[in-house]
């Protein structure tokens, strides 16, 4: 069966300066547009130059991320490599399907192909840390990143000695935000980070953005972990207060044992309804904490929502601008993280201190 | 603990350059017959200049077999998934209470659409509904819509050893008591975009593939869906139903070399087999048949050649192997998964598929590839499936018979 694991490093990036050493949300970086580009931070500190000069965004991301993941667990190896990405290398895509709408039929530059590859940030880690482990990349839109946990948790189960890296990518696309506009997927009007979350204010649409998160992780506790994954679960459509129950049921909990709960209200008055129908049927008078106000909506965000409730474990307390609704929290010791996009794609993933 | 017992096949789907269903794949494997030939389906400048797999099916033709109210968005690579895996799960009752998931594979997703709907979409809103088809997740949602899997969606994309990923999660999530039946596979339909980066890649033979050969010069691209429905074994005894097949092993690593070359030695191709074999506990002599990946490209056969060798030691004692790539082209991230039912029918057959197109062994390996088809006794398949990232898979097969 399925066996908790530690979280022994994280890294992120995101449009909020989550690279910054202790940054813990105190002060969030205001943005009025749509979509926001991640913060690039000095790739150069942890990547060679003369790779670095190769890597689209997204292998930068990674390997940038991994790397401080990698730090803050004081390791440089690790047994495999799981990762997650809605829409893989985008950027790279999109060069390739330009360059082949021009020039089909000519020899056109092979980098963008390759680099188009849904798996390469992964296989860019591998690469980088010489490991000839378990190498895995899921794509399977807003539960990317779930998919690559509920592996890690299996593959951990497997092999009880091993440490693994675990993590997600999304990068934004010029031309696939064009299109995410045409579908009115986007925010148009009047987008802003932090985002107004209160109903009256909502307008449809979504603020999109990008980012990386990457985590070692184990079964070994330990004095670096800084918590623990308990449970993962999705599901593509469902009822979204009654999964919650089941999961919670299935993990032998009731919602008073729930410390705080991470929403992930985005300002889309579509279906942020979904999340204050989950607050207010179950968790009642529990600390609810927002996230994609501060850091956007893209496919995996869930993972920078995963390392903020490891951050919440370790400070103990909950930042003002991320606090929604519900009283100050009490101990911490025990969070649910539920998001979904587009009245799909839920995904819940429950961690302890 | 007590040890998992194998993960039972009960079902498969399979549509190829070489047949439309299992059966007809299974008839052109028996004669030889392959399914290279020239671009007729998909518009491109590359027509009557490449040589590949195609389905000789047109989209429409694909959406009125599956019944599919036209003028809803499927992509091509999803109506191939869908014919497969409809194949595969016929008889198999998906709302028994088992839990079952749907893992497919693929690195193609929509992007047929939107390489052809690129610039229309800003202009025009004909085919606007397509928008949405272009992530990878997104046709794996729609088969599990199609199906009837609610219990778990995922969407694996790791290059050309995708599906060999997708099954293996499968049969790892039954083992961990996650799920007691998954239907897996993959899916990749030929694109403007695949078509065009191999080429880049500049990675095409100028005629038809001969994979092991010492003067191959490259591969043939192909399209195909291949799936498979995987059961927890005693849920299968309980059932008195007879599988198919038994997935008796399954390994993976990652070669760490090159972003799409493989190392000389094979590491990556050595490790994925060497794993299979002890999740299988089995020693590499039990082997009766290796569907090798063979892409006949340089690089490939001389780098899984050489991991070949390390496997079983010399060019005598390695079983009957064969690329079967001749016959349906190199399908992607549906690779895994055809040349799984490929496997498994060389278990129900009791026979040994031919690699097409050889005459001269590489010098450096010695190594000769089954040419014709051959009856043997095979209990136990390995099948190879390499990809970009130094992605290496192994899945080993074995007779139900056992």
């Amino acid at each position: 069966m399925i066996k908790p694991i530690y979280i022994h490093g994280k890294g992120g990036i995101s449009i909020q300066p989550t690279t910054e050493p202790d940054y813990f949300f105190d002060s969030i970086l205001p943005y009025t547009q749509n979509p926001i580009p991640a913060r690039d931070p000095d790739y150069k500190a942890l990547i060679p130059p003369l790779q670095l000069r190769r890597m689209n965004k997204s292998m930068r991301m990674a390997i940038f991320t991994s790397q401080l993941a990698l730090r803050e667990a004081n390791r440089t190896t690790i047994d495999a490599v799981i990762t997650g990405s809605g829409l893989g290398c985008l950027r790279d895509s999109e060069r390739f399907v330009e360059s082949l709408l021009a020039d089909e039929g000519q020899s056109l530059n092979p980098t963008p192909f390759i680099q188009s590859t849904h798996n390469m940030a992964a296989a860019a880690i591998a690469l980088a840390l010489k490991c000839n482990g378990y190498n895995m990349t899921y794509v399977n839109n807003a539960n990317s990143f779930e998919s690559a946990l509920l592996d890690g948790m299996v593959y951990l189960s497997e092999h009880p000695d091993h440490t693994i890296l675990l993590g997600a990518v999304d990068e934004l696309g010029e031309r696939t935000t064009e299109f995410w506009n045409i579908a009115e997927y986007l925010k148009q009007d009047r987008p802003a980070i932090p985002t107004p979350l209160a109903a009256a204010a909502n307008t449809p649409g979504e603020i999109a953005a990008e980012g990386s998160t990457f985590f070692v992780a184990s079964r070994q506790s330990g004095p670096s972990a800084a918590g623990k994954v308990i449970a993962v679960e999705t599901s593509l459509e469902t009822s979204p207060v009654s999964f919650v129950n089941q999961f919670l049921q299935k993990n032998e909990l009731n919602t008073g044992a729930i410390d705080a709960v991470l929403l992930g209200y985005n300002g889309d008055s579509r279906y942020d309804g979904i999340y204050r129908g989950i607050s207010q049927a179950l968790f009642t008078g529990v600390p609810c904490v927002g996230f994609k106000h501060i850091l956007g909506e893209y496919d995996t965000v869930i993972a920078a929502a995963m390392a903020l409730a490891l951050q919440l474990l370790r400070e103990q307390r909950i930042p003002a601008a991320l606090q929604l609704s519900g009283p100050p929290p009490k101990e911490l010791t025990r969070l649910l993280i539920y998001t979904q996009r587009r009245g799909m794609n839920h995904g819940l993933i429950l961690i302890e201190r | 603990m007590s040890m998992p017992g194998p993960i039972a096949i009960t079902g498969m789907g399979a549509i190829s350059a070489i047949g439309e269903d299992v059966p007809s794949n299974y008839r052109s494997l028996r004669i030889s017959r392959h399914g290279i030939g020239p671009i007729r389906q998909l518009d491109t400048p590359h027509r009557g200049r490449l040589l590949v797999g195609e389905i000789n099916m047109s989209n429409e033709e694909l959406v009125e077999q599956l019944g599919i109210p036209s003028g809803e968005a499927y992509t091509r690579s999803t109506l191939l998934a869908l014919l497969a895996a409809t194949e595969a799960t016929i008889g198999i009752d998906l709302t028994d209470g088992s839990r079952t998931g749907l893992i497919s594979a693929t690195t193609v997703g929509g992007m047929d659409a939107t390489e052809r709907y690129y610039e229309d979409y800003l202009t025009s809103e004909t085919h606007r509904h397509y928008i949405p088809t272009h992530p990878c997740g997104y046709s794996t949602e729609q088969m599990a819509r199609y199906l009837g899997v609610t219990d778990f969606v995922t969407t694996i994309s790791t290059a050309c050893s995708s599906a060999a990923n997708a099954i293996m999660l499968g049969a790892r999530m039954i083992k961990g008591g996650l799920l007691d039946r998954a239907i897996v596979g993959g899916t990749d339909c030929l694109s403007r975009f695949t078509i065009n980066g191999f080429n880049s890649l500049m990675i095409y033979t100028d005629g038809h593939c001969r994979p092991f050969d010492e003067h191959r010069n490259g591969l043939n691209l192909g399209e195909a869906a291949a799936y498979l429905v995987l059961e927890r074994a005693e849920l299968v005894r309980r059932q008195t139903k007879t599988p198919l097949a038994y997935l008796s092993g399954y390994g993976h690593a990652n070669d760490a070399f090159h972003q799409t070359a493989s190392s000389e030695d094979g590491d990556g191709a050595y490790l994925a087999m060497k794993h299979a074999l002890e999740v299988a506990q089995l020693d590499a002599s039990a082997i009766s048949y290796v569907n090798a990946h063979g892409t006949a490209t340089p690089n490939n056969d001389l780098a899984e050649g050489q991991a070949l060798l390390r496997i079983f030691g010399t060019p005598e004692s390695i079983p009957p192997f064969s690329s079967t790539k001749a016959f349906t082209g190199h399908t992607l991230a549906a690779a895994g998964a055809i040349e799984a039912v490929f496997s498994i029918l060389a278990l129900q057959h009791q026979e040994v598929f031919a690699n097409l197109n050889f005459s001269q062994p590489i010098t450096v390996l010695g190594i000769v590839p089954q040419t014709t088809r051959l009856s043997t006794e095979i209990n136990h398949v390995l099948s190879n499936s390499f990809g970009f990232g130094g992605n290496c898979s192994s899945l080993l097969f074995s007779s139900a018979h056992d």
